[in-house]
């Protein structure tokens, strides 16, 4: 009887090691990659034509500029993980001018890490243009964008006058693609 | 095989279905404490009485993830993130008897008492967060992503406990007992709301709008705040483990049983097990956002440079940080315990276990103990968001009298195919037991959703 309980006490603590994890690899996990991509918000603006033209001095003002930080695109979090960044703008101009609209990405010492640049077309007050813009940046490009916090957004009109009418209008977003 | 039997330790829930009801182990009075006792005194071997550890996941299993496949692993991932759904759940209990007794009084009452530790969690799949991480917003424009899936739970606590089993009449016996919680750390977030959604803008600001609406999001933290400053994790160790003895949180309550045998045959029991609360006083730090917010991006307004700049990012960290409030409240708080009723009806046959036909004269009387058995168990746990149901069949025979064992069939949110196995030896007045279910899936516990596991030791004196 005491042989047969010993077998029979054998049997689970057999089976406890039987028990095991088997047909798995879990060095997979490093192949385990999050790659969201995050639709976000970039600036805005609403410029007035008269914002180029300085009434009391009557004098143009041809260049006019704003600046803001972006600090986590230098965060070392998104440098690491930022793959390309797809950046979109939308100008709505109802000004009788082109316009030149820069936007440079400086760091911390106030350098260009990276630079973008486009046109805006003319409109009027009863039509207004739209131009759209697509920057997109990848690669070493990527590199040199996170190294930046700030962004100066300048906007220069080739001539005004105390007549000029109408408005700028930006809108902008930008699409991150993420890879942890 | 050390590193598999580690693992088997690892992966194994709350149910006890296997303890439930099988008298020849000391601890099934743990699991309803109206449960016939007929030891007259027993005592478990401190620290090795019970370990029992249950672990679980409702929706997937490690296989799913990691097992061998020509299928790429972030294919798998995402072919689970769409079928997991929001209430399912990932759990882990474990306990650890430190130690246990019980006696039989001159006046017939069954005292016992004792003490263990137990570890409880719970998390809810927070679907939406997952997709919203996993895949980002962009394919997800105008979906309200739920922040009120986040749903979780940790308890970490000691338990002192008293009862008293009395037969009342041939066929009732009950139980009660008393229980002092010590709680050493707890987080609970399980009261949470608001949502979070992209949606294209109206034209008046920007291209979109990013909504937090009506968010509400709380963190309950006790025994926690006091750890922060401590830098060794032996000295976290120690702090932590110093209020098992009741210098931590304190809470009571109480568990409730039963056993009443229908007839000669049937018999049905029942208990409700940790009815109380834990009353977080000390060391208690409630972090809790509140509010909505809308974001646009950054407006720039162009101001003469005369003017100087604007602080734009600093002023937009500063509305969140006024429209999404983030308070750390030091109000105490309480928390119920998990809830536990299980239910039994039992039907015996087979040989007396006492050799005699007409009166089991040990138990005064009542039914006669017959060396089989089947039935049909139920276990409910009441979890955050729902209850989590099981039932079980199950068929229980007694060798001799040195051996028994119980086989089950269980069916609960995680599987319909979990076969388990306890044993129980007495040899001498040393009780040996063993139990672990999903056994089926022993020969590769990653394909178990979970496995449960106890095992223990016990003196046991019989009445002469």
């Amino acid at each position: 009887m005491k042989k047969n309980l010993t077998y029979i006490l054998l049997i689970p603590i057999i089976l406890l090691f039987y028990a095991c994890v088997t047909d798995t690899d879990f060095n997979q996990a490093e192949d385990i990659a999050l790659k969201p991509v995050i639709e976000l918000d970039l600036i805005y603006f609403t410029v007035q034509a008269n914002r180029f033209y300085d009434a009391v001095t009557q004098n143009q003002i041809l260049t006019v500029t704003d600046t803001t930080e972006i600090r986590f695109l230098d965060d070392t979090g998104i440098q690491e993980a930022l793959k390309r960044a797809d950046f979109y703008f939308k100008f709505t101009n109802s000004i009788p001018r082109n316009f030149i609209a820069e936007f440079d990405f400086v760091n911390d010492l106030n350098e260009i890490t990276y630079q973008t640049q486009t046109n805006v077309e003319q409109g009027t007050l009863d039509t207004p243009v739209v131009t759209e813009f697509t920057e997109i940046v990848q690669g070493d490009a990527i590199l040199q964008l996170t190294q930046a916090n700030k962004v100066i957004v300048k906007v220069t009109i080739p001539s005004s006058d105390e007549t000029i009418e109408g408005s700028l209008n930006l809108q902008s977003k930008a699409t991150y693609y993420v890879e942890y | 095989m050390i590193v598999c039997l580690i693992q088997v330790v690892v992966a194994v829930a709350q149910n006890k279905q296997l303890l439930y009801g099988f008298r020849e182990i000391p601890q099934s009075l743990m699991l309803n404490p109206g449960e016939k006792v007929t030891t007259k005194f027993y005592f478990g071997v401190p620290l090795l009485s019970q370990f029992h550890f249950n672990g679980g996941s409702s929706g997937v299993t490690v296989y799913d993830i990691f097992g061998n496949s020509q299928v790429d692993i972030n294919t798998r991932i995402e072919n689970k993130l769409a079928t997991l759904k929001n209430t399912d759940f990932f759990t882990a209990t474990q306990q650890l008897e430190i130690f246990n007794f019980g006696w039989r009084s001159e006046n017939e009452l069954y005292f016992s008492g004792g003490m263990y530790q137990e570890f409880d969690f719970i998390s809810y799949f927070p679907k939406d967060l997952a997709v919203l991480t996993w895949y980002g917003n962009q394919d997800y424009l105008n979906r309200n992503f739920d922040l009120g899936e986040v749903s979780t739970r940790a308890d970490l606590l000691s338990v002192f406990h008293f009862g008293i089993n009395k037969q009342v009449s041939k066929k009732l016996i009950v139980g009660l007992r008393a229980k002092i919680y010590s709680s050493m750390a707890s987080i609970n977030s399980t009261k949470n709301s608001g949502s979070f959604v992209s949606t294209l803008g109206d034209g008046s600001n920007n291209i979109y709008e990013h909504r937090l609406s009506n968010v509400n999001m709380s963190v309950q933290t006790s025994g926690l705040a006091s750890l922060y400053d401590l830098k060794s994790p032996s000295d976290i160790v120690k702090k932590v483990s110093r209020r098992a003895f009741l210098t931590g949180n304190l809470g009571i309550g109480m568990d409730v049983g039963f056993t009443y045998d229908i007839n000669n045959r049937w018999t049905t029991t029942a208990s409700m097990l940790d009815l109380g609360a834990i009353f977080h006083t000390k060391n208690v730090e409630t972090y809790q956002a509140t509010g909505d917010f809308t974001l646009n991006g950054i407006e720039l307004l162009f101001p003469p440079i005369e003017n100087g700049g604007i602080p734009y990012y600093s002023d937009l960290e500063d509305e969140i940080e006024r429209e999404i409030t983030i308070d750390t409240i030091t109000r105490p708080y309480s928390n119920w315990r998990p809830l536990k009723v299980n239910g039994a009806i039992s039907y015996s046959f087979g040989k007396t276990v006492s050799g005699v036909d007409d009166c089991d004269c040990r138990s005064r009387g009542s039914k006669i103990d017959r060396n089989q058995s089947v039935g049909f168990q139920i276990f409910n746990v009441f979890r955050p968001k729902s209850p989590q149901l099981a039932g079980t069949l199950f068929y229980y025979r007694r060798f001799g009298k040195f051996l028994s064992a119980k086989a089950t069939y269980t069916v609960d949110s995680y599987s319909f195919s979990n076969l388990g196995l306890a044993l129980a030896a007495d040899l001498g007045p040393v009780n040996f037991y063993l139990a672990g279910d999903n056994i089926l899936r022993y020969d590769n516990l990653a394909k178990a959703k979970s496995v449960s596991l106890q095992l223990g030791l016990n003196i046991k004196i019989y009445e002469k």
